[in-house]
């Protein structure tokens, strides 16, 4: 890959879009004492819709922190709370990178 | 150090950072286990005016394998909440703390802890399922021992953070603060190339610099403190069934510590507007089961990576540490003439040692100890993993031997570990060969019976404190009351006897 791979930090409604999709389709998490484990990577459309007031009150009592791990694939890692999760969405990844331009 | 400042990493995060672990059949009450896991190394007592604490970011972890697999059945968590009292002023109290009581604002102790022990059961049906039980929350923990005025009665502070907690069917002993540091070691001479001051003449390089044999050792951890996590907890409680005896697998238990922080930390914007956080899932940063496995064993390139692993990866990426460690490699360098049987052993490069694998990876099977043929510490499974074994069905020594089962004393290191095993002089002499002629064809140099660090009387085991270690308790925690930071301003500066 190109090797682009960087660090972006996501507040407020924006990163609701990508949560909404990914967080909804965790099982209970399942690691022993405490230590989550990171789900295997899904995949979320990148037509999403912006979520409602109902369904980002639920989500972003807790910061989320999104992390571009690859740029070609689109892999994002996302947290907040103690959960992490995996999208991949390449037009997302690259909207992010366009965004710290 | 046992496991202080063992890694690159974690020595830049101190909170975090495991220092001892103990698992010992309490000898006032040996229907129970009583397990210590030390963090915060190296604390000079008068370390104010923000003093040593546990830090609110760190999920501590004491595990448990009562099944032999290497991963964890039961695990204690703690976490911490601390709170100013008195957020206008810079002191850590402004009047004596007399009695340990909740967190106030008209309390003369501003910077308090709290925390909430949690114990967590693997449900043995289920890999990934668990279950949690909070035996306390809002258990206080003491302050520092600052000085006469400002903590006068010590004992009497430290006493009152001593709780019994219980939930469900599940009950504990606890205690988490400040404590005398207990173990014992010459760093100074140790990690100058391999030193032993009583025995510096027969070093390579001792006597062109002056240095000769008989030089009387020196404690490192002498007068400092660490923060202990200290926990006594019915036998039958850890274990996966009452033991028949102390033959039954059931008997033995593997013990191991853990610190985690989650993954992203945000630093706040300094303005007010966005306050610092931490996200994402726990991540391990520290490990520790037996003292000087990552200090001593593992090559400094792999020691940040092991303490993040889980322990069941010691018999894969790691096992080459423990099956061929590299101390044992350089003695004979270090010492010329004086370990020439392990010299001619290491010679063969498919020679490996079993000895150490046992120690630390597996437990140690009935009938491999020849003068003690009935003891075992073995997991039962052959599953490598570097855990701190207890057949909690071997009573308490009634006259215990400092360098455990090295003195015959089957109730001590590596059966567990008791504040006073001299685990640095054992495990010294286990690398140097005493313990391979157990499970190999090989015949130890006399001198892998006697190296020692100077610190006790002679290295016979029969002397169970070293300078600076003369505070043991009898009964729980059994570590002493930390050093006062008043009477300790500052470690004393060690007299080096030169010639």
């Amino acid at each position: 890959m190109s090797g682009v791979s960087r660090r972006v930090f996501l507040k407020g409604g924006s990163a609701a879009v990508v949560a909404a999709g990914a967080i909804s389709s965790i099982p209970g998490l399942p690691a022993m004492v405490g230590l989550a484990e990171t789900q295997g990577p899904v995949d979320v459309g990148a037509t999403e819709s912006a979520v409602t007031e109902a369904e980002s009150s639920g989500l972003m009592s807790e910061p989320l922190v999104a992390h571009i791990r690859d740029l070609g694939t689109g892999e994002i890692g996302l947290f907040s709370g103690t959960r992490e999760v995996t999208v991949l969405n390449p037009q997302l990844a690259a909207s992010l990178v366009r965004a710290m331009r | 150090m046992s496991s202080h400042r063992e890694a690159p990493e974690i020595s830049k995060d101190p909170v975090a950072d495991s220092t001892d672990l103990y698992a010992f059949v309490s000898p006032d009450s040996p229907s129970t286990i009583t397990l210590i896991a030390n963090y915060i190394p190296l604390e000079a007592p008068d370390g104010g005016p923000n003093f040593y604490e546990f830090s609110d970011d760190v999920l501590y972890e004491i595990h448990v394998d009562h099944t032999g697999d290497g991963v964890a059945d039961i695990s204690f968590q703690f976490r911490f909440t601390t709170v100013n009292n008195i957020p206008s002023s810079f002191l850590y109290n402004d009047g004596p703390i007399t009695t340990l009581t909740p967190p106030s604002p008209s309390s003369p102790w501003n910077r308090q802890q709290t925390y909430t022990l949690t114990r967590v059961d693997r449900n043995p049906t289920s890999r990934w399922g668990c279950s949690t039980t909070v035996l306390g929350s809002g258990l206080l923990s003491p302050p520092c021992n600052i000085g006469p005025l400002s903590t006068p009665n010590y004992t009497t502070l430290a006493a009152a953070a001593v709780h019994s907690v219980s939930g469900g069917p599940f009950s504990a002993t606890v205690f988490a603060g400040q404590r005398a540091e207990g173990f014992y070691v010459d760093l100074g001479a140790l990690f100058d190339l391999g030193d032993l001051r009583p025995f510096a003449g027969d070093h390579a390089g001792g006597p062109g610099v002056g240095l000769m044999n008989g030089m009387p050792g020196v404690n490192s951890t002498a007068d400092v403190n660490v923060h202990s996590l200290a926990l006594q907890i019915p036998a039958n409680q850890l274990t996966r069934a009452t033991p028949k005896n102390a033959s039954d697998p059931a008997a033995v238990i593997g013990v191991w510590t853990t610190a985690s922080r989650q993954r992203v930390f945000v630093e706040g914007d300094g303005a007010g507007g966005q306050d610092p956080f931490w996200s994402g899932p726990w991540t391990q940063l520290s490990r520790l089961g037996n003292p000087l496995t990552n200090e001593l064993l593992i090559g400094i390139g792999d020691k940040d990576s092991w303490n993040h692993q889980q322990p069941l990866s010691d018999g894969y990426q790691f096992l080459h540490y423990f099956a061929q460690p590299l101390l044992p490699q350089l003695l004979p360098g270090l010492y010329p003439g004086v370990f020439p049987n392990l010299a001619k052993y290491n010679s063969t490069p498919s020679n490996t040692r079993p000895d150490i694998e046992a120690i630390f990876l597996t437990g140690i099977p009935a009938g491999v100890i020849t003068q003690a043929p009935t003891f075992t510490n073995y997991n039962g499974t052959g599953v490598k993993a570097d855990l701190l074994r207890l057949n909690t069905a071997i009573p308490p020594a009634s006259s215990p031997n400092s360098l455990g089962l090295l003195g015959l004393d089957v109730a001590g290191y590596p059966n567990g570990r008791r504040v006073f095993d001299d685990v640095a002089t054992i495990a010294l002499r286990a690398v140097a060969g005493a313990t391979l002629g157990y499970v190999a064809k090989f015949t130890a140099d006399a001198a892998a019976a006697i190296v020692d660090f100077g610190l006790t009387n002679g290295g016979t085991g029969t002397d169970l404190t070293a300078k600076g270690t003369e505070h043991y308790l009898s009964t729980f925690p059994y570590l002493g009351l930390p050093y006062s930071g008043y009477s300790n301003p500052s470690v004393t500066p060690v007299s080096v006897v030169t010639p």
